[in-house]
């Protein structure tokens, strides 16, 4: 039973489109797992399409579209579309057509990790798995846009030292249990960090903790000694 | 250039709430016939209406029309997608739209980083808000890599300078210290673990 949520605020911000393309893609994977979040995405979808749709015709000309219709209908059908938003999977945001190449499974320490549907479009750009301290391991994923993503897979008995946060550290639940001192998470749980939080997270689950963690628009430094500090900006601003 | 096809005026009484059955025969006929006339129906009545939106929204008539056209070419090519079962014609498109929407806030800062992480122009990088605005931590945080990046050993800090703050490629490095290409990965390797190290231990 997932127990953790986002917030409804940022869920309609979602329907609305006016979240970060990286907020957007960890709050489309918890609507992947989560029955409920799924629910209300398109009941709120259905209201703000009908707010938008439901409007007496513009007054702008329609002769400005002529040229754009013409172009539209001389594109050829898709055939074959991953990326398009069906009406089965119309909560998952399509990545640009280079990363649309879908990744079903994760396979780690003789597991196989079945990826919501949302994750299967960005996991083709996830780097080598690196072992941290701990029982700990972790695989970078490439977004082209601001944000960090990684794959966070705890070992049974695995632990992540105590750490605050800078910025906003989103972590969602794909497989297994973990605890942070604070809360109990499982499967499907949407869990939001600040620099308010301290938590030290750790596994005693059977088959140890796959999560998936984003934090959102890090600064990314570009300049003199600073430009040291990017292959370590995970650790900065986990 | 492309002529412009003439688009009918949909009649502005009808809301799509009335219409849906009607729109979805049109998106069905698009999808089996590849009907223009079908299709610029829909387009008569759904264009101009998320061009308002997205005006509204995005406050940029090039970026609206923009998502406009990457909508409507999507209904046109993807048609076949609709499923009428599983909800309305208004919020199938509104969803394309929504996807279209975070498709070009991706690019948008995407092209933003490009720019600045540009080093044709590493004066303007320091300009940008963005970096003016680093906080006292974050500043402290700067200073303390500066520190511990002299701490290193001397080898290793030259290859690190020439690499990450000079930007030259491992091979120029190489060549200019007449060093092995892999002693000079090495060294990168061994000053990366020891710096990660050191900024692990000062967590």
């Amino acid at each position: 039973m997932i127990k953790y949520h986002p917030e409804q605020s940022q869920l309609t911000q979602f329907v609305q489109g006016n979240i970060s393309p990286a907020e957007a893609l960890i709050v489309s994977a918890h609507c992947d797992l989560c029955h409920r979040c799924r629910q209300f995405v398109q009941h709120q979808t259905q209201l703000i399409a009908a707010e938008v749709f439901d409007t007496p015709q513009p007054k702008d000309s329609l002769e400005n579209y002529g040229a754009m219709l013409a172009a539209i209908t001389q594109l050829p059908a898709s055939e074959t579309a991953p990326a398009a938003p069906d009406n089965k999977l119309n909560l998952s945001t399509p990545e640009p057509i280079a990363t649309s190449t879908l990744v079903k499974t994760l396979e780690l320490d003789g597991h196989q990790f079945t990826l919501p549907p949302t994750l299967q479009r960005i996991a083709a750009k996830t780097g080598n798995w690196s072992g941290l301290v701990g029982r700990l391991w972790q695989a970078p994923v490439e977004l082209n846009y601001p944000g960090v993503a990684n794959f966070i897979y705890m070992g049974r008995g695995g632990s992540v030292p105590e750490h605050t946060h800078r910025g906003v550290e989103y972590t969602l639940v794909l497989d297994g249990e973990f605890n942070d001192g604070i809360n109990h998470y499982r499967t499907g749980d949407f869990v939001v960090m600040t620099d308010d939080n301290t938590h030290a997270p750790h596994s005693e689950h059977r088959e140890g903790c796959l999560v998936f963690t984003l934090l959102d628009e890090p600064l990314h430094f570009t300049s003199g000694i600073a430009r040291l500090l990017n292959p370590f900006s995970h650790l900065f601003f986990r | 250039m492309l002529v412009g096809i003439p688009v009918e005026q949909s009649n502005s009484v009808i809301k799509p709430k009335d219409c849906a059955a009607e729109m979805s025969d049109y998106i069905v006929k698009v999808a089996e016939q590849r009907c223009k006339a079908s299709f610029a129906k829909v387009f008569g009545y759904f264009a101009p209406r998320l061009r308002s939106y997205a005006l509204k929204q995005m406050g940029n008539e090039a970026l609206a029309m923009e998502m406009v056209q990457d909508t409507m070419s999507n209904v046109w090519q993807k048609a076949h997608l609709f499923n009428a079962e599983k909800g309305s014609p208004s919020t199938w498109i509104f969803t394309i739209a929504r996807n279209i929407r975070f498709d070009m806030l991706r690019k948008l800062q995407n092209r933003k980083e490009d720019i600045c992480s540009d080093d044709l122009w590493p004066v303007l990088c320091e300009q940008t808000p963005d970096a003016n605005e680093q906080s006292l931590d974050e500043q402290i945080t700067l200073e303390q890599i500066g520190f511990m990046f002299e701490d290193l050993p001397l080898k290793q800090k030259s290859v690190i300078e020439a690499i990450y703050i000079d930007g030259k490629s491992q091979q120029e490095v190489a060549d200019e210290l007449h060093i092995p290409l892999g002693t000079v990965k090495s060294r990168t390797r061994l000053a990366l673990q020891r710096l990660k190290g050191m900024l692990q231990d000062h967590d």
